[in-house]
């Protein structure tokens, strides 16, 4: 290939570079430009990953060796420990409750929010301040909204209880189990909601027109036209939402922490928080790292059926 | 001419620079590290100021860290093991915990060196910074700066406004209740207006000990939870009686109303029990208030436990006399303790401290309030080692695990102790014997 053909300057600064030209089985360049971005991934991603798994196979209190134990940490997790099992019920519980109920409001507010109306970009500004709203002062004026004594809204319910004298009593959100979890649940959802609308309302507009006009034209009303169109053309992004939304939701963790000043009752407690316990109240580095090994399997094992189960349901043709 | 100049400017400044080396290099640097508010901070300064000024050989560098970040950052330095990095005299707690690491210089040969007068501690307070060995050998590790003593703070013009009798230094549990029961406001339609009594519930073992149950057989060695005993049972439904009733607020509700300085500054309750650190707060509220001693039982005992952070000293400092010469200093009426003390915002773990005017005030000097000060020192002098205070590094796992969740649940008014109770024993003699076996 080289024989006869004339070489450019360029061509002849290679050469003599040592560089050579383009040959597919030669890709030591390539390893020099992926360098920096390696780097930062085998320092930061790789070597934790490969250390925690590592980590989670001894018994460890930050400060002294780590002394290895082998897989003791799971074996007292999944045999013994009856505070792992609870806080995995409760997690299961936010996530069967939360993901669905954050898709539904979502996708409701960005149909509702994809009309011409006035001020529309104001309403959307609204739905989504929450989103970037800093989670401690959500969670406290949650609190002043909530707590029995002296909470706005169990004010009201005083209020009229004493005025109309009816026997009804606010709901007792910190103390009563039944309430405690729906709280998080709350403010969960008012905190996240404004991020589903906002990926709905761009997945809504882009449901070409002329799908509705057909249908418009076969007969079909408001109702069949959301379900029939609009339903399976966003079916895409209510997937890839609710993956998101279920890791999401596996990982809660700060709302109940806030929420409740702290000490959360064990009703509301999520792995994440256990986790967070065992590393640094009580200094378990081995079993917080087991935990949170334990819980990327759950997560991976529901992200998985959720791909296998997308071809059932996901439209993915325009 | 100019070249001349110049050329003895030169060396003036090089023999000013050679001269203030050499003055450097005869002070010793001794590094102190601590946490702490921006207040505290600036209380740890003027201590600071006040020992060198006392002691112009020795310098101290601060190392100063905010609560959140101080234990993490100094696992870090320890990680990395450079003892220039470490401080050399540290505020620790618990202060065993890291003497079990390693990282601590034992301080009893230096208390034997300096007869340094360990007796003027409050009882068992330096039991917080002991470890045994087998054969009974005392280590001292760290001096505590200060002890945590609960005591009973009422509200006078609550009590006025009701007209119930101020509490007495002798009250009982009966007084507590009967005031209680007079000073709680429930409106017609079930809604506290006022609650008696705010108290956090995590500090129920007082209640326990006082009736003389307890949490654990030996806070050292444990083998047995007590805490299914009849005497522990009967204080902890107690205490969660006093929530039944609307008495007394209910953990949870105190923990989201912003704790119990700030309802007993609202006025939503009437007394709290807690220790010396909320005095600041009320003095700069002009609140209208007064400490008794904590109420016991009938036939029950005082239960102050003993124990605060402490100074320690690292075993990594590259001059331990100058840092024994500081940490001994802090912990003197004339010196750190007379200070804090005098700051207000600690109630020192020396008992002459505490019976010195730093903290009880003279005729032309009075203390701040509250006047009842004495309260402080009856709860001091009877405070004991162990009880409340674990020195086993597993407790927090314990504590949190098994006994604060089932304890959260009888103050939120979702379990009943006599019920419930023996199953923690259960799990905590479960967990114990798994911990003495391996």
């Amino acid at each position: 290939m080289r024989s006869n053909a004339p070489v450019s300057r360029m061509e002849r600064f290679r050469l003599r570079a040592g560089l050579g030209r383009w040959n597919p089985g030669q890709q030591s360049e390539a390893w020099i430009f992926l360098i920096p971005g390696l780097t930062g991934f085998v320092i930061f991603v790789l070597i934790p990953i490969v250390m925690s798994m590592g980590v989670s196979l001894t018994k460890w209190d930050l400060l002294g060796p780590p002394e290895f134990v082998g897989i003791a940490n799971y074996v007292e997790l999944l045999t013994r420990d009856r505070v792992f099992g609870r806080v995995l019920v409760n997690t299961l519980y936010y996530t069967v409750v939360i993901a669905p109920l954050q898709l539904g409001l979502g996708l409701t507010l960005a149909t509702a929010l994809n009309q011409q109306i006035r001020a529309m970009s104001f309403y959307r500004l609204i739905y989504f301040m929450p989103v970037v709203t800093n989670i401690v002062a959500a969670a406290l004026v949650f609190q002043w909204l909530l707590n029995r004594d002296f909470g706005i809204i169990s004010s009201i319910i005083w209020d009229i209880a004493e005025r109309y004298g009816v026997p009804v009593q606010p709901p007792d959100w910190i103390n009563n189990p039944i309430w405690s979890k729906p709280a998080v649940v709350l403010l969960t959802l008012w905190k996240n909601v404004g991020f589903t609308m906002v990926i709905y309302l761009a997945g809504l507009q882009g449901v070409p027109e002329a799908l509705y006009d057909a249908a418009r034209v076969d007969g079909a009303n408001g109702w069949q036209r959301f379900r029939y169109v609009t339903i399976p053309m966003v079916s895409p992004i209510t997937f890839f939402l609710l993956v998101i939304q279920m890791i999401g939701a596996f990982q809660l963790f700060a709302e109940p922490f806030v929420l409740f000043g702290g000490e959360p009752p064990q009703s509301t407690l999520s792995i994440v928080y256990y986790i967070w316990q065992n590393a640094f109240e009580f200094f378990r580095m081995g079993k917080a790292t087991a935990i949170a090994w334990l819980l990327f399997a759950i997560i991976f094992v529901v992200t998985f059926i959720q791909l296998r189960l997308q071809r059932r349901w996901v439209h993915y043709e325009v | 001419m100019q070249h001349k100049l110049v050329r003895v400017l030169m060396v003036v400044v090089l023999l000013a620079m050679f001269s203030s080396l050499a003055a450097a290099q005869d002070k010793a640097v001794v590094t102190w590290g601590f946490w702490g508010s921006p207040e505290e901070a600036a209380t740890h300064t003027s201590v600071a100021e006040a020992f060198m000024e006392a002691n112009p050989d020795i310098e101290i560098e601060i190392w100063h860290q905010p609560w959140s970040d101080y234990f993490t950052s100094l696992d870090t330095l320890w990680a990395a093991g450079d003892g220039a990095l470490i401080p050399d005299v540290l505020f620790l707690s618990p202060p065993i915990r890291y003497a079990a690491r390693g990282v601590l210089e034992e301080l009893t040969p230096y208390i034997e060196a300096h007869d340094y007068d360990i007796s003027d501690f409050w009882p068992g307070l330096l039991e917080y910074g002991t470890t045994y060995d087998e054969d009974g050998t005392r280590r001292i590790w760290g001096f505590p700066r200060d002890i945590g003593l609960e005591v009973l703070y009422y509200n006078k013009e609550i009590f006025d406004e009701v007209g119930v009798a101020y509490p007495t230094d002798d009250w009982t549990w009966d007084d507590l209740l009967a005031a209680a029961e007079q000073l709680t406001v429930v409106e017609s339609t079930g809604r506290v207006s006022r609650y008696a009594l705010g108290m956090e519930g995590g500090k129920f073992a007082l209640f326990v000990l006082q009736n003389n149950g307890g949490l654990l057989d030996d806070m050292r060695n444990p083998t047995t939870c007590l805490l299914d005993s009849p005497e522990s049972i009967e204080a902890v439904e107690f205490f969660a009686g006093m929530m039944d009733n609307n008495y007394a607020m209910r953990s949870a509700n105190l923990g989201q109303a912003g704790g119990d300085a700030a309802v007993f500054q609202s006025g939503q309750v009437a007394m709290i029990i807690q220790n010396a650190s909320r005095v600041s707060a009320f003095n700069a509220a002009g609140m209208n208030y007064d400490v008794v001693p904590v109420p016991i039982p009938a036939d029950g005992q005082r239960a102050a436990a003993a124990g605060g952070a402490a100074w320690t000293m690292s075993a990594l400092s590259d001059d331990k006399e100058s840092a024994w010469t500081f940490l001994s200093w802090l912990q003197s009426t004339d010196g750190g303790q007379g200070i804090y003390t005098a700051s207000g915002e600690i109630l020192p773990a020396l008992e002459s401290t505490a019976l010195s005017e730093a903290f009880l005030g003279s005729e032309e000097n009075p203390a701040d309030p509250p006047a009842n000060r004495m309260a402080f020192i009856i709860e001091g002098r009877n405070a004991k080692p162990g009880g409340r205070v674990a020195y086993f590094p597993e407790w927090g796992e314990i504590n949190g695990n098994y006994v604060r969740p089932v304890m959260n649940e009888i103050w939120a008014g979702e379990a009943v102790p006599a019920e419930v109770l023996p199953g923690v024993c259960d799990d905590v003699d479960a967990y114990l014997a798994e911990m003495n076996a391996g």
